[in-house]
């Protein structure tokens, strides 16, 4: 059984139809590559699994158990997190006050919560920060708070959208090589990503959508070479 | 069905004045995101200003308006420019509580001022109502909605046909593409907000031959005001015709077929719905 | 518990001053003063630990005022159990409120709470079988309160100054233990960003309608005492939407958030309202809004939050101090 199953997803903002009939899988211990021109519609697919948007048809279903039609936070307490394209900290909290919040879902008792903060701030390298106003941050320093934040809850899957968007090269590889490690620690990892450079550095596979469909699926390497998929990104003339 | 047409036909008459108060408060949300609870007192003003008008220059109430209009708008530009300008960068909480203070403050010093009696304007040729196909209607009522008519069609021509009336409707549908265009939003905002004002006033003047009139009359006429502006849409002006006409036919019908008693709440029982089923309204804007 | 220390010393003061304070009029300012700390911490709650502006909180003072009332006149259940009774009744009432208004963020949420009080308003004005209509109720006498040998008559002020301060005592009391509680660090949470909030777990429906609930606690108590204190209730003296404006001033006034917000704000504007009866004779709602105007502008913390500010130990990051650990 896969972790994740999305079957027949679908959903229509207005007279939009977003996402269609989209069914793929993810399967324990993958980084799976979600990819695809800007508006194909993967963090609508995000939003959609998590619970912040409802679907018009289909299911989604982790470890075999329906997660449609739940709210975020019940999604969270089953085991999917996810981080936001454009970060939400709590930004007049401090960085530690961030993780700790999101650490109170697994650990009611605020030492535990605190404790678990703490190593989690050490694994993404947010340790030497854990005083700074999240407001204040660096970008690098705010995608890592976002990533602490959702490990906090000590998730299953891990779904992060656009991690990379503004960081420099040095950056990329640093922030791909943490995505790496959380894979190797045991969580299951969806990656958005237009970084191409990450996306075939640490995806075993690759979903390819372009208007709200999966155009191909399949290894990184192999994917970006079918028309199709050369199609969406450049138009008919550069397959 | 004589009944049934009397009363649609002066929910819509009263209906459309209450619509020209929420043209006003829609019309400073859609630009600045601000919701002016002291709107209800600007149109008290306007109600006060015909009424003292009349009284004491024996001016034709609805002629006032060409004094009171003009003048609420520099006063609303006064207000924006140096009061709430400041309070706008700490937070919608903020200015929302800034203007509730600012409206029990003008309404109190109005309440010192001219006492809490309940006043009304009598028009000379207000005493008979007309009769067209039968059905009564007063001519102070018939008189203030052409007048509405009127002012709202200028009002469309001014935003749709010249460079401010463009620029006010950009800043209200992008602030941020708007200021990319090379527009003043700050001037458009202080100008936006001397409009509404003086819409307010309009409508208040247009009102005071219909209604009683005392110093906290905002109070109720906000809560109208609002009812209005949600089942429209927060930003939409036709939302808020639309709106005005719909609560005064309701509130009509509900006077005369469920309950007088009740008829005020019919309009919140709506509004509620209507803000849980279809927030932006039956015309809204739709920026959450 | 070393925070405590202040906040107990202040309390024994307080139930000390019907010992020293002979006056009817210090101790009925006194008690206008404990009664508004007590509506706005109740607003507080809700307003500035949850950030959920509400415009018709007294419609839960309402509920409260009209329910000891009821109780006392119609089941002769006296007033001591009918006030915590009011609380309980506007708790509850809150619920259903609670669950379909917070579907609406911001000002939406803040315009609904706005119609759902003026329709309380309404059904009390209507529903005469229950509410007596317009003519309201009227207490005529208290019973007397036998506690262990003691006997307390209602006709000096003071047993009501101490009704008051007890009442003000567990309004904030409770703000402050919300506010270290885990539920009031997913309030912190909702506050600073919804959508975050709810990523990390936090079921943001539940919290706001658990701290509604707490809100209309007070509220309600709030409610009783005053049907207890002044014994007269009618739909215009307490549904009316002049006394949720007064709530919000209070909170916004004292310290939007803080657990002595309230008190500071009550003693401020009772203090404003009273100078004004002085020397003006009318007017003190006047002055409410001017000081609303000014604080805003000059002193948005409030003068509770910025008096803190200057007091607390500046080797805490600032930070750090806001999840109330």
């Amino acid at each position: 059984m896969s972790l994740l199953e999305v079957e027949g997803l679908s959903v229509r903002f207005g007279g939009l139809r977003a996402v269609r009939e989209l069914t793929f899988s993810v399967e324990r211990g993958e980084i799976l590559g979600l990819i695809g021109p800007n508006g194909a519609g993967k963090t609508t697919v995000f939003n959609l699994v998590t619970g912040f948007v409802r679907p018009s048809a289909g299911v989604v279903r982790l470890e075999g158990r329906p997660l449609t039609g739940l709210r975020p936070h019940a999604v969270v307490r089953r085991g999917a997190a996810r981080t936001f394209q454009i970060v939400k900290p709590f930004p007049g909290l401090s960085v530690r006050e961030n993780v700790t919040v999101a650490a109170f879902v697994r650990h009611p008792v605020r030492r535990d919560a605190e404790a678990r903060a703490e190593e989690v701030l050490e694994r993404v390298g947010l340790a030497h920060r854990a005083g700074t106003a999240a407001g204040q941050l660096t970008l690098l320093d705010q995608k890592r708070l976002e990533v602490a934040k959702a490990l906090a809850t000590s998730p299953r899957l891990l779904l992060l959208d656009e991690p990379m968007g503004g960081l420099n090269p040095a950056e990329v590889d640093a922030a791909s090589a943490l995505v790496a490690r959380i894979r190797d620690e045991g969580i299951t990892v969806v990656l958005v990503e237009h970084v191409m450079k990450a996306i075939m550095a640490i995806s075993s596979r690759v979903v390819v959508m372009n208007q709200g469909e999966k155009i191909a699926e399949g290894p990184p390497a192999r994917v970006v070479e079918e028309p199709a998929v050369l199609a969406a990104y450049f138009g008919r003339r550069g397959a | 069905m004589e009944t049934f047409v009397q009363s649609v036909v002066s929910g819509a008459l009263t209906g459309s004045l209450y619509a020209m108060i929420g043209v006003g408060l829609t019309v400073v949300f859609g630009v600045m995101r601000i919701i002016n609870l002291a709107h209800g007192e600007m149109v008290m003003l306007g109600m006060f200003g015909a009424y003292w008008a009349q009284a004491r220059w024996h001016l034709d109430p609805f002629l006032s308006i060409l004094l009171w209009a003009p003048l609420m708008f520099l006063a609303g530009m006064a207000i924006y420019r140096f009061l709430l300008r400041k309070i706008v960068p700490g937070g919608e909480l903020n200015t929302l509580l800034y203007t509730a203070g600012l409206s029990l403050l003008v309404a109190n010093v109005a309440l010192l001022a001219w006492s809490g009696d309940y006043r009304t304007i009598s028009l000379s040729y207000g005493a008979e109502p007309v009769r067209p196909f039968g059905i009564a209607i007063a001519v102070p009522l018939l008189v203030a909605f052409a007048l509405a008519y009127a002012l709202t069609a200028a009002l469309w021509l001014f935003l749709t046909r010249t460079d401010l009336g463009r620029a006010i409707r950009a800043t209200s549908q992008s602030p941020e593409a708007a200021i990319l265009m090379g527009i003043d939003v700050d001037r458009v905002a202080t100008f936006t907000f001397g409009l509404g004002t003086a819409l307010a006033a309009a409508a208040g003047v247009l009102l005071a031959p219909s209604l009683y009139l005392y110093p906290t009359v905002g109070e109720l006429l906000i809560v109208k005001c609002f009812v209005i502006v949600v089942l429209g849409g927060l930003g939409s002006i036709p939302g808020a015709i639309a709106g005005g006409v719909l609560l005064g036919v309701v509130e009509s019908l509900g006077a005369v077929y469920v309950s007088s008693t009740y008829k005020d709440g019919i309009g919140f029982v709506i509004f509620l719905a209507v803000l849980l089923y279809r927030p932006a309204g039956l015309f809204g804007v739709g920026r959450s | 518990m070393r925070r405590a220390a202040p906040w107990l010393a202040l309390l024994a003061a307080a139930l000390a001053v019907p010992a020293v304070v002979r006056s009817s009029f210090a101790l009925h300012v006194l008690v206008l003063v404990l009664f508004w700390a007590t509506l706005g911490a109740a607003w507080n709650v809700l307003g500035g630990l949850a950030g959920q502006v509400s415009f018709g909180h007294a419609a839960l003072v309402g509920v409260g005022a009209y329910t000891t009332m009821i109780l006392y006149l119609r089941a002769g259940i006296a007033p001591w159990w009918g006030i915590p009774a009011g609380g309980a009744v506007a708790a509850l009432a809150s619920l259903p409120v609670g669950i379909v208004c917070f579907r609406l963020r911001g000002p939406y949420f803040s315009l609904a709470t706005l119609a759902v009080a003026e329709l309380v308003r309404l059904v009390a004005q209507n529903f005469e079988a229950l509410t007596n209509g317009p003519t309201g109720f009227l207490i005529t006498t208290l019973p007397p309160l036998r506690l262990g040998g003691w006997t307390v008559n209602w006709e000096a002020k003071g047993p009501f100054y101490v009704t008051a301060v007890l009442l003000a005592a567990v309004a904030l009391a409770s703000t402050a233990w919300l506010k270290g509680s885990r539920l009031g660090a997913w309030l912190v949470a909702l506050r600073e960003n919804e959508d975050a909030a709810e990523a990390v777990g936090i079921d943001t429906t539940r919290a706001k309608v658990l701290t509604l609930a707490h809100s209309a606690f007070l509220a309600g108590m709030g409610g009783g005492f005053y049907a207890f204190y002044f014994r007269y209730v009618d739909p215009d003296a307490v549904c009316n939407i002049g006394l949720s404006m007064e709530m919000v001033f209070i909170a916004m006034v004292g310290g939007l958030g803080t657990v002595g917000g309230p008190l500071a704000g009550a003693l401020f504007l009772t203090a404003v309202a009273e100078v004004v009866r002085e020397h003006f004779q009318v007017g003190h709602l006047v002055f409410y809004g001017l000081c609303m105007m000014l604080v805003i502008r000059f002193l948005p913390e409030g003068i509770w939050g910025r008096l803190h500010r200057r007091i607390a130990r500046p080797r805490r990051a600032a930070a750090d101090v806001a999840l109330g650990g």
